[in-house]
């Protein structure tokens, strides 16, 4: 559903992203890692034509720089690092602005109160009526998720799948609410969208992605599935970290770890 | 009847606990257009001379020959050529700063942007005053060709031509520097205000009185003429604004996020900076500098009703036009049987207003 060919993005005089190819396919959880820097934001950006780019992007089989806001509304949705307001609105004002292009694929009636359904989806009933600048980091993050659920609340809409954009989901959750929101994530996957996260925790991220593109110093330097992709060389080469990568027996096996001594 | 508004108060509440505040919004605009009609009224009715309007408006009503005759003539000259072209033109006037401010507003996603405050108003009046004091020398082909259009079509350009700079100078990729929009608008607004003072001083001493007169600001001279001329600028650049207010509330969350959500970002910027460029140039061609009700009705608004422009817009428009009526009426009669201009009685009260938003907004509202 996303096709992305030799991506490179500058930003002044410096080069962020070089000939970056990037593919995520409907039904599977992408994840974008790589440290701090690497070009992790910048290269999504680019997917969601927020910044310009070199190359080409590709959704669901049309040129992204072709289409419009509204039709490229209409195919995905993307969830920022983080949105600061400057006018007092309501946790439900905000979520409603997701129906704005009023494609979220279900009924007229029913939109009225999708804006409480996403809000209870990422365990923020109750908070309509609070005013979003009240809330904490993690709060404001799950209301930003809420409204960008909304605006594809279907994961197919008229046959053709769409996708979430998530830029670091879960960099400011406990971490029940991590594993909420991954579950969201791997839900809309599951029911036929597609979903783009940016991910720090590497554990989260060989739990919930389907396929990893591991970026460093803007290059790609890996992609493939978690097993393919996560292993020692790899994290201590784009990391710089000598780190063990870790994997637990089977199911039927006991096993006993050393830490647990009382 | 009582049972009906006293369930219509709990469905109110309802939808206020769930954070819908549209409810309570629809009534807010319901009840200032009540406002705005009896503010019409008696706007109407009242004045330096004891005119009736109620009899001229009953005996227009039934068809009624007047009892005194020479009377009814003269009360219906004050009536319908001299308050009516004059409330009329306050309630455009006060609409068009009050809409024009809450869009800014947005536009800028600060509530201390305001057409008056950042220079806008200064580059409208500069366009004005060229008019008015070049208008039979250097720019005699424009007045020629324009007529009576010249002086709103140069104090739009005027208006344009600052808006379009300030966006340009504090706009870096999407984000919008509030201090950097407001340091700017203060410099280009001091700069207007230089090539405007070297105007005036080239101005002989006609030009001066028009000139000092139509700068502190005041609805005095409305005519039928100028409402046909403003007004229909005005008119236009209102009926205009309604189709902002969704990309105006998902600006709310940045350039980035409203694009995202569909919204053609540049378009929108666009059209607010040309709607307000045209809306604020027309009100300052005709009755000048008429400070702080664009920064503070949407302020008092957003307190009752909140930030949605789907709202906010409307009654903005209801409420400023109120309120400049307000202003007018006590301008007109606070020295009665001379005149204040209006811009003074805003002014002062406007002003200390501002300043207890400041105060309020003071650690909250990042600078």
């Amino acid at each position: 559903m996303i096709e992305a060919r030799d991506i490179s993005v500058a930003i002044g005089n410096k080069r962020i992203v070089s000939h970056v190819d990037f593919a995520a396919r409907p039904g599977e959880v992408t994840a974008i890692v790589g440290p701090n820097g690497s070009g992790k934001t910048t290269l999504l950006k680019a997917l969601t034509g927020e910044l310009s780019y070199t190359g080409t992007v590709a959704l669901n089989g049309r040129d992204l720089s072709a289409m419009k806001p509204v039709e490229a509304a209409s195919l995905r949705a993307v969830l920022p690092q983080s949105t600061t307001l400057s006018f007092p609105f309501t946790v439900r004002e905000i979520v409603r602005l997701g129906l704005i292009g009023g494609r979220s694929g279900v009924l007229p009636g029913e939109e009225a109160r999708l804006p409480e359904r996403a809000l209870a989806r990422v365990d923020l009933d109750g908070f309509a009526a609070r005013f979003y600048q009240e809330l904490s980091g993690g709060e404001q993050q799950r209301v930003q998720l809420a409204r960008v659920l909304c605006q594809v609340w279907a994961p197919v809409l008229e046959g053709r799948p769409r996708c979430l954009f998530l830029d670091e989901p879960v960099s400011s959750l406990d971490v029940k609410h991590q594993l909420i929101i991954m579950n969201i994530a791997r839900d809309f996957a599951r029911r036929g969208g597609g979903v783009v996260a940016i991910l720090h925790d590497l554990n989260l991220t060989a739990m919930y992605a389907d396929r990893i593109f591991v970026l460093h110093g803007g290059q790609l330097a890996a992609a493939g599935s978690p097993a393919e992709v996560l292993n020692d060389e790899l994290i201590e080469q784009v990391f710089d970290c000598r780190l063990k990568v870790g994997a637990l027996p089977a199911a039927n096996m006991p096993f006993v770890l050393p830490q647990s001594a009382a | 009847m009582a049972e009906q508004s006293v369930a219509g108060q709990a469905g109110m509440m309802a939808t206020a606990a769930d954070g819908d505040r549209s409810a309570r919004a629809r009534l807010v605009i319901l009840l200032l257009s009540v406002a705005l009609a009896l503010s019409m009224f008696l706007s109407l009715a009242s004045g330096a001379s004891d005119a009736s309007a109620v009899r001229v408006i009953r005996d227009w009503i039934t068809g009624a020959a007047p009892a005194d005759a020479a009377l009814a003539v003269r009360d219906q000259l004050i009536v319908y050529d001299i308050r009516m072209p004059r409330v009329l033109l306050g309630v455009l006037i006060g609409a068009a700063l009050a809409v024009s401010g809450a869009v800014m507003q947005g536009l800028f996603r600060n509530p201390l942007a305001d057409p008056g405050l950042i220079g806008v108003s200064a580059g409208s009046s500069l366009g004005a005053v060229a008019i008015i004091v070049l208008g039979t020398t250097w720019l005699a082909p424009v007045t020629l060709a324009l007529g009576t259009l010249a002086l709103p079509l140069a104090a739009f350009f005027g208006g344009l031509s600052v808006t379009l700079l300030l966006y340009a100078i504090a706009t870096r990729q999407g984000r919008t520097s509030v201090a950097t929009m407001l340091l700017a608008g203060l410099a280009i607004a001091a700069l207007a205000m230089a090539l405007t003072g070297i105007l005036i001083f080239m101005a002989d001493d006609r030009q001066l009185r028009d000139l000092t007169f139509w700068q502190l600001g005041s609805l005095a001279g409305a005519t039928w003429p100028k409402i046909g001329t403003v007004g229909s600028v005005i008119a236009l650049a209102l009926a205009m604004m309604p189709l902002l207010a969704h990309g105006l509330n998902a600006l709310a969350l940045g350039e980035a996020t409203a694009s995202h959500l569909g919204i053609p970002v540049q378009r929108l910027k666009y059209t607010a900076i040309v709607g307000v460029s045209a809306a604020v140039g027309a009100a300052v061609a005709v009755s000048g500098g008429i400070g702080f009700i664009g920064i503070v009705v949407p302020h008092l608004l957003r307190l009752a009703i909140g930030p949605d422009n789907r709202y906010l817009l409307p009654a903005s428009a209801l409420l400023g036009a109120s309120l400049l009526l307000l202003a007018d009426a006590v301008a007109r009669t606070i020295v009665a049987p001379a005149e204040l201009p209006i811009g003074i009685v805003t002014a002062v009260a406007g002003a200390p207003f501002f300043l207890w938003i400041l105060l309020r907004k003071r650690g909250i509202v990042d600078l």
